[in-house]
């Protein structure tokens, strides 16, 4: 270890210090308040700034819920902060079908939930042979899948358009599900490489024994193994293709066909010219309060697949 | 026979990936060098320049300006975010109260797409009616108001800000498993001589998250060289090119004056840019690596 780490004593100051091992294993939920630390001055400069935090993000939510309900000629003739006059639900409903939300709502489901069940199952079957079968090839392969997360994505977007407008799949959900499979490939064959190296190598070759060929194994034995691997990367998928814009815009034209980022980004440059903010941010709630509540059902999944992603592996 | 039998379903299985990959991904890649050796005309039609596109991005005013602010926007972020997303995961670390409520609280806005975070915060900081300037004025500090997605001045760290609060949940949940993969009897011992909290996390778990930190730095350029929606939705590169970025110059000399060959060029420098700044990085931040 170099010098840097090295723990100098300091010479006793104040108040003598703390408790036997605070270290805890294992995260989120399995924790009993009796395990938790007792109370210490610095503790309050933490809970002022967590507090600082949760009061901005909350505070900017609020804000745009109370607009959500207010009237446009409210929204410009009272003060920011003043609490709407009463509950105007019918933004809502005139968001989501005269500003066409439900229908972008409708796209983005579409086109995330195919993106990533195709990402996921293609990675899926490719990550096995490269995980587990030496071929000849197979770092090149890989590295081929990993060239993905290095180069940035949005420097093909030209030939990429050009490409799509030559198979016709320009301005079409389908070809815009197919992109986005793509790139959720690299990330995805990367996590469950690393998940599936993590495996015996004795499973293939008990289910060799017992008469089990190769598809099988996989499809019976290394499957069902790979669940919290593969939850990871459809949750991370999922998120990453429902919130995508740049693709959207270069590739998707007409209306109907918009997925939400891309529907509220033009419902933003329509309320910048005319008066209709009041229908934009019903808008943004209807985008914004779905994911949040899935997300916080899978808050653990989410923040997990992430750190299996980026350091282990 | 079984090595047999497992071979014969190596390429089944790949194909299909690699096939999407090539068609949407290498293709294209390749084919972006190859364009910005071309000049398009707007029928579609192109011919090959050479790398006169090369020599034009090198002396083009508004190139050199999209990545003076990709850098200063990489700066003054990565300045924005760092010391706050260590503090934060530092305190997730404390075993605190409300623990979950708050990683909820910090990570939520990374669920969010950046198109919707952006229109937010676009109104946000609109002078009259959002947020910021009356809050200002209602504490009495009304000189501090100002147009901040209108001003040259304010637009780009306004921009900077709307990113990291964006994204801080994805680097607090990172560093914070770098804090939990701290050896607990290197800790033990720290507080056993004496230490307080503070020089702890000074002089015992900053240096030995110097790795972490590193990779974290070199993702953080990586990610915001490539910043577009946030730039494109609140300000569309203005007032005055102050927030232009090589993504959103991109776009425009590609769709609004469809000069294509002109646009790939300039992604093809990014990216040599970016690989040689992310090298640099990491030889600059590189020590002797520490094993625990």
């Amino acid at each position: 270890m170099s010098s840097s780490t090295d723990v100098r004593p300091v010479p006793a100051a104040g108040r003598p210090t703390p408790p036997p091992s605070r270290r805890r294993r294992g995260r989120g939920g399995r924790r009993q308040g009796s395990d938790r630390a007792p109370f210490r001055r610095f503790h309050l400069i933490i809970y002022l700034l967590l507090g600082a935090v949760a009061f901005s993000t909350a505070g900017a939510f609020a804000w745009v819920f109370n607009v959500s309900m207010k009237t446009n000629t409210e929204f410009i003739g009272t003060r920011p902060w003043t609490v709407a006059e009463g509950w105007r639900w019918e933004n809502y409903t005139d968001a989501w079908s005269a500003a066409n939300v439900g229908s972008f709502f409708g796209n983005s489901v579409i086109v995330s939930i195919s993106a990533t069940a195709l990402g996921v199952v293609l990675a899926a079957f490719a990550a096995y042979p490269l995980a587990r079968i030496p071929f000849r090839g197979s770092g090149l392969v890989l590295s081929v899948f990993l060239l993905g997360l290095m180069v940035p994505w949005m420097v093909t977007f030209i030939p990429l358009y050009v490409t799509m407008q030559d198979l016709g799949l320009l301005d079409s959900r389908l070809g815009l599900a197919l992109v986005y499979a793509t790139y959720n490939l690299p990330f995805n064959v990367f996590v469950l490489v690393g998940f599936m190296r993590t495996l015996p190598g004795e499973l293939e070759e008990a289910a060799a024994v017992d008469g089990a060929g190769p598809v099988r194994t996989f499809l019976r034995i290394i499957l069902p193994l790979m669940g919290p691997g593969l939850a990871s990367v459809s949750i991370i998928s999922f998120l990453q293709n429902w919130n995508e814009f740049f693709y959207a815009l270069v590739l998707i034209h007409s209306p109907e066909r918009m997925t939400l980022p891309l529907g509220l980004f033009q419902l933003g440059q329509a309320a910048d010219y005319g008066t209709n903010w009041v229908t934009l941010f019903a808008g943004m709630m209807i985008t914004v309060v779905p994911v949040l509540l899935v997300f916080a059902l899978l808050q653990n999944q989410v923040t997990k697949g992430l750190t299996a992603g980026a350091l282990k592996g | 026979m079984h090595r047999a039998a497992q071979r014969r379903i190596i390429i089944p299985f790949l194909l299909p990936a690699l096939l999407l990959l090539g068609v949407f991904f290498l293709y294209p890649l390749v084919r972006t060098v190859d364009i910005s050796f071309t000049e398009w005309t707007r029928t579609g039609s192109y011919h090959y320049v050479g790398v006169e596109n090369y020599t034009r991005v090198v002396d083009d005013p508004g190139y050199l300006n999209a990545l003076k602010n990709a850098f200063l926007f990489t700066l003054v972020g990565g300045c924005m975010l760092f010391p706050v997303a260590i503090a934060i995961a530092w305190a997730l670390n404390q075993r605190i109260h409300g623990e979950r409520f708050f990683r909820f609280v910090v990570f939520a806005p990374v669920v969010l797409s950046a198109a919707v975070v952006a229109l937010m915060w676009k109104f946000v900081y609109h002078p009259t009616l959002g947020l910021i300037n009356p809050a200002l004025e209602g504490l009495g500090l009304g000189a501090l108001a100002r147009t901040w997605l209108g001003d040259a001045a304010t637009a780009l760290p306004a921009v900077a800000f709307v990113t990291v609060w964006h994204g801080i949940g994805i680097w607090v949940v990172l560093l914070s498993a770098g804090f939990e993969r701290l050896p607990p009897d290197v800790l033990e011992a720290g507080r056993i001589d004496g230490a307080g909290e503070w020089r702890l996390f000074r002089s015992v778990m900053l240096p030995m998250l110097r790795d972490l930190f590193r990779i974290l730095v070199v993702l953080w350029i990586v990610q915001s060289m490539q910043a577009f929606a946030f730039v494109f939705i609140m300000t569309g590169g203005g007032p005055f090119g102050s927030t232009d970025i090589v993504g959103t110059l991109m776009y425009r000399v590609a769709f609004e004056r469809s000069e294509f060959g002109y646009a790939a060029a300039m992604g093809v420098v990014l990216v040599v840019i970016m690989l040689i700044v992310a090298q640099l990085v990491n030889k600059v931040m590189k020590r002797d690596e520490l094993q625990y």
